[in-house]
């Protein structure tokens, strides 16, 4: 909301810097966005008299001129408009004026010094409507009288400070020129003079000679206000006006359509002015719009409409949307003699759904949707009539239409300043704070500890003994609010097994060399398509978004494989050697209709580079497993997106927790990847149920240990890990570990053959284990290996 | 034979001076001390001398032995340290050398933050609690005074799924969660994402995240809100970094503040960071309104509470100075290598 100073000057007096102004008004709740001045797009344009004007002598085209600009002695100024005349007023931009065009300099023109230039409204970048004639061909010539030399901003009526508020939610009264005047006097102690609002009822007849009006829908119309004014002279407004709109940044049109504008800004209230003669059977009819009925709108844009939104009409047809925007047919244009204004007010719920629905945002609707309140609509319609008088444009017909069924209770709040004290954490007596609400418009009585405060219509926010208590706070000021600590009983405070669980998994996994990425949790349906997981998949049908930024984030991952894949594709195409990441969030199960998904929290591995294969993602599973004290066994088989000869997933005790694997070539070229990548996803509930943490610590041996190395030949096929499980079985109690060392392919093993390498070492808790016994256990190792796997010791 | 003695004695003692390494001086000791030595040679002459010459020779000699060892042992130990200076001149490396490259990783500066801030509130005795991040409306926006079709609702554009279920707009509907659950003392924060309709840039993303903190208890104050938001500020940008309110407004709050922090890149004195204000804006607290205490069946005439929240992608770009929230999301390897 846009404020020149001098406006808001007519009712309190600011009497001080507008910076300073600013911040008093910053810390009591109003913010200012910036104090910005009008005009500011010129600089050293000044009035000047044509005292003579001759043809060039080298040009068929360009004048010589003579002009006075207040100075000494008059300037020699070229000029091309063929406008130009002696005895005109003319702005004369001065050697070294800022024109939005550029710096004036003395020159020659075709050999013809020149000392200035005479501007045309468009060389000075002064809007049309601000001054008459302004976008006109040719130079600008004034119209009233000045003084050669007086600044041209003075007769634009530039060079105002201007305020630009940023107006909180709840302050929708704020949103007027009033408004701040109100809360400026409060904040500044000055008093606010309102004008004396008496309207002089100089037409014929009466209201209801002239139009009729019928409210059908008050729900959604609380009041509706109406005036005629007849004999109406359409022409330009007078120039404070017109000041005043441009400075607050609405053109100025004509005087009937500023003076609805202007009393929107000074009161808040959005006005409308219909061309009563364009209004069928001069009856204005406000009620709900039919299913589909048609309707264009002043800006030229056709709109169906539906049953739930507010229109304004004739007997038949609707003619303008309620609180929005009005019809195209009765606009006010230059022959308009007769108008009715409307002053009204309509239900911000619906003229926001409304609004919404058609995808229109006007000052208007903007502002019902805020809260106008219907108790100011009258004064707004007398303000206007009131100008109407005060610019001679129209003779006010008397009588009002005015329908408010459901005039808006006072509301008495009851406060305590005791709790109000208690809840601010300041000590205010109660006497001050009775001054501070009444300041503030809020009419209170203070008795011992209550304050019984009658808020004004306008202040439909102040509901309770909390909003008073706000009121109080912000006019001593924040900046009192003593910084305490609580001196309420102490509380432990913890984390939740999840978040130590996953604080835990995250350091693991950054102790393992990999970096944590962050990634959108909403995806595009394609990428889960691209997995090629068979349709039945429950990940397929993810949670889908009404309202999405775009395809692209339009349903919530179920798993967070395809984010990891993008993101690996992106490193890879920024030319990252080597990639090691992960993410931590939650995938998103659908639940039946009107139920919350699922959040399953997830962790996802993804990586690329020189030394990453298979295995680097195995061992980044287990490793995690194994600090959660979870041992894990890598069974063949898994996700299809994986490479089907490189897949795993890892099983605590046969139940599975995570899928790990190298992408499937035909799903990398899918998300655009060239190379091998490799994805481990663990599904971290699972995990942590797994997780079992340390609670004692074993004996240490006593007694030594005996390591001895088994070198076997098996065939290709055999597997290591099959392997290890049948040496722990052969093995029994006294093998302590077994660990895969070695494994060897060469001409002298054979075609199809491979040489398996293990460590054994052997250890019982209560003696010394003797050589027989040993010779005992790799004996019945190697009869279970030759038994299960055909193996031959190497020699 | 005495003569002799003295021979090898001082032949012996010459030598040793003159040996030059510990092998050198392993051959001398052998030849004069070993079995064939010239002292056992003259050890082994002894059987011929007359019976009283004998202890006295064989004392000599054995002098003689102990001469020789001694300064043996005292040269061996010379030549010991000589070598141990050379091989240790010798094992000199270039300590300039790169070291190996390790594969080094990093938690998301993001979760760095969360982690901190998680740190300091556990530390003032608040609970970390979670919540849905898909949500009722009822949660998200009604329970905190948002009905539906208020205009306050435009400032947090909504994703919705359906009428009811939106994605959570805020952390605050954990709080609600927890108030209609709980009887005060509550002493919380809610770290989480939360969700809104804006296109990405550098300010803005449609994803990010929140940490909301609510205590309620009898006779809370906006004073302790304050101390509280005080304390928590010089924790996370140092000692001499405070808040300054400023009044606004949260449906959900009442009295609210904006709370601004002191610019920790000016400590106050105005710079480009806080366009010289000397301020910079990270929080919205205030006052739990009344209202949404007790439609959360807490009763607002015994007890009262404040709630804060904050961004923490906004903490984490003014901590690492990042100058575009994007970056937090484009998971470049180069952009993330910078946090470890």
């Amino acid at each position: 909301m846009k404020i020149p100073m001098k406006w808001l000057r007519e009712y309190v007096d600011v009497n001080m810097a507008p910076q300073e102004y600013a911040s008093r008004m910053i810390m009591t709740g109003t913010a200012v966005e910036g104090v910005d001045k009008t005009g500011e797009q010129f600089d050293g344009v000044v009035v000047g008299r044509v005292l003579t004007c001759e043809d060039h002598p080298n040009s068929d085209h360009l004048h010589v001129c003579t002009v006075d600009v207040g100075g000494e002695a008059p300037l020699q100024i070229v000029c091309g408009a063929p406008n130009v005349a002696a005895g005109q007023l003319v702005p004369v931009a001065l050697e070294g004026a800022r024109l939005p065009g550029g710096k004036i300099k003395r020159g020659k023109l075709r050999g013809v010094e020149s000392q200035g230039m005479i501007c045309s409204g468009p060389e000075l970048d002064v809007p049309e409507g601000l001054y008459p004639h302004i976008g006109d061909k040719g130079i600008l010539v004034f119209q009233e009288e000045y003084a050669p030399g007086t600044d041209v901003k003075e007769v634009f009526g530039l060079g105002d400070d201007v305020v630009d508020y940023e107006i909180l939610a709840n302050r929708p009264d704020c949103l007027s020129v009033w408004g701040i005047a109100r809360e400026s006097a409060a904040v500044l102690g000055e008093h606010c003079v309102m004008p004396e609002i008496a309207v002089e009822e100089d037409g014929k007849g009466a209201f209801e000679d002239y139009a009729t009006v019928i409210v059908e829908d008050t729900e959604n119309c609380p009041r509706y206000c109406a005036r005629v004014i007849d004999e109406v002279k359409i022409g330009p407004s007078p120039k404070w006006m017109r000041e005043y709109l441009y400075g607050a940044g609405v053109r100025p049109i004509n005087n009937i359509v500023d003076i609805t504008n202007f009393v929107m800004l000074e009161t808040g209230q959005p006005m409308h002015a219909f061309d009563l003669s364009k209004v069928r059977d001069q009856t204005i009819v406000v009620r709900r719009a039919r299913q589909g009925e048609m309707l264009t709108t002043l800006d030229g844009k056709e709109h169906v409409l539906d049953d739930t939104m507010l229109v304004i009409a004739d007997h038949e047809n609707a003619t303008g949307l309620a609180g929005i925007m009005g019809g195209e047919e009765s606009e006010i244009v230059e022959g308009t003699v007769r108008v009715l204004f409307e002053s009204a007010a309509f239900d911000r719920a619906n003229n926001r759904v409304t609004a919404r629905k058609l995808g229109m945002r006007t000052e208007a609707s903007g502002r019902f949707e805020k809260g106008v309140c219907a108790a100011g609509s009258m004064e707004a319609l007398e303000r206007a009539c009131m100008l109407v008088n005060m610019l001679g444009c129209g003779k006010v017909v008397p009588g009002a239409y005015d329908n408010y069924p459901h005039p808006i209770e006072p509301r008495v709040v009851e406060a305590s300043v005791k709790r109000i004290c208690g809840l601010n954490g300041v000590s205010v007596p109660g006497e001050r704070m009775e001054d501070i609400l009444n300041d503030l418009n809020i009419e209170t009585v203070l008795a011992g500890d209550i304050l019984t405060c009658e808020p004004p219509a306008w202040r439909q926010d102040i509901e309770t003994e909390a909003d008073i208590a706000e009121e109080v706070l912000r006019m001593v000021g924040y900046e009192h609010i003593p910084s305490t600590l609580m001196r309420t009983e102490t509380m432990a405070g913890f984390r939740s097994d999840k978040q130590k669980f996953i604080s835990r998994a995250r350091r693991e996994l950054v102790g393992m060399g990999l970096y944590e990425i962050l990634n959108y949790s909403f995806i595009s349906p394609r990428w889960l398509e691209h997995l090629g997981i068979p349709s039945a998949d429950w990940r397929l049908n993810p949670v889908q978004l009404r309202n999405p930024l775009g395809e692209d984030t339009s349903v919530m991952r179920t798993t967070l494989v395809p984010s990891m894949l993008n993101t690996l594709e992106g490193n890879l195409h920024r030319g990252v050697a080597e990639a090691k990441l992960f993410e931590l969030s939650n995938a998103f199960e659908p639940r039946a209709k009107g139920e919350l998904p699922e959040e399953h929290p997830m962790l996802c591995v993804g990586m690329y580079g020189p030394d990453v294969d298979f295995y680097t993602v195995k061992e980044i599973g287990t490793w995690l497993a194994a600090a959660f004290g979870v041992d894990c066994k890598a069974e063949e088989g898994g996700e299809v997106y994986y490479h089907p000869g490189r897949r795993a997933v890892l099983a605590h005790d046969n139940e599975r927790f995570a899928a790990l694997g190298e992408i499937h070539p035909d799903v990398a070229a899918r998300f655009d990847i060239d190379g091998r990548v490799y994805v481990l996803e663990v599904d971290l509930t699972a995990l942590m149920a797994m997780a079992k943490p340390i609670y004692g610590v074993k004996e240490l041996p006593r007694f030594p240990a005996v390591s001895r190395d088994i070198a076997i030949v098996v065939k290709e096929a055999a597997r290591a890990g099959d392997m290890l499980d049948c040496i722990e079985k052969a093995g029994g109690k006294t093998l302590e570990e077994a660990r895969l060392f070695d494994v060897y392919r060469g001409e002298k093993l054979g075609e199809g053959k491979k040489s398996v390498a293990y460590a054994l070492t052997f250890r019982a808790s209560d003696r010394t284990l003797t050589d027989a016994e040993i010779q005992a256990s790799m004996d019945k190792i190697l009869k279970a290996l030759e038994t299960n796997f055909g193996a031959e010791i190497r020699k | 034979m005495e003569q002799q003695l003295q021979t090898i004695r001082e032949k012996a003692l010459a030598q040793l001076a003159e040996a030059q390494d510990t092998a050198a001086l392993e051959q001398l000791r052998v030849s004069v001390l070993g079995k064939k030595g010239e002292l056992t040679g003259i050890l082994r002459g002894m059987g011929k001398l007359p019976a009283e010459e004998r202890p006295k020779m064989g004392q000599m000699v054995n002098e003689t032995r102990a001469a020789i060892e001694e300064a043996l042992e005292a040269r061996a130990a010379v030549l010991r340290e000589k070598e141990k200076e050379e091989r240790l001149k010798r094992e000199a490396i270039d300590v300039t050398m790169p070291v190996r490259p390790r594969s080094a990783g990093a938690p998301n500066p993001l979760y760095t933050v969360q982690e901190e801030l998680v740190e300091i509130f556990v530390g003032m005795g608040y609970e970390v609690v979670e919540g849905p991040e898909v949500e009722y409306d009822h949660y998200n926006f009604e329970l905190l005074n948002l009905p539906k079709n208020h205009p306050a609702r435009d400032a947090q554009d909504t994703f919705y799924i359906d009428d009811n279920i939106v994605l959570r707009t805020h952390t605050s509907p954990v709080q609600a969660r927890i108030m209609t659950t709980r009887k005060p003392p509550i002493r919380i924060v809610c770290p989480g994402r939360v969700y809104r309709a804006d296109e990405a840039d550098a300010t803005h993303s449609p994803v990010f995240h929140q940490m909301e903190g609510l205590v309620i208890d009898e006779g809370v104050t906006m004073g302790d809100l304050k101390g509280t938001l005080d304390a928590f500020a010089a924790r996370l940008f140092g000692e001499g970094v405070t808040t300054r309110f400023r009044p606004s407004f949260f449906p959900f709050t009442e009295p609210s503040a904006e709370v601004d922090l002191t610019c920790a890149s000016c400590h106050g004195k105005g710079c480009r960071m806080c366009k010289g204000t000397g301020w910079i804006e990270v929080l919205g607290a205030g006052m739990v309104n009344p209202k949404v205490l007790d439609m959360c069946g807490i009763d607002s005439k015994r007890y009262t509470g404040f709630a804060f929240g904050m961004g923490l992608e906004r903490i984490a770009l003014l901590k690492y100075n990042i100058p575009n929230l994007r970056l937090m999301y484009e998971n470049d390897l180069r952009f993330l290598a910078q946090f470890r």
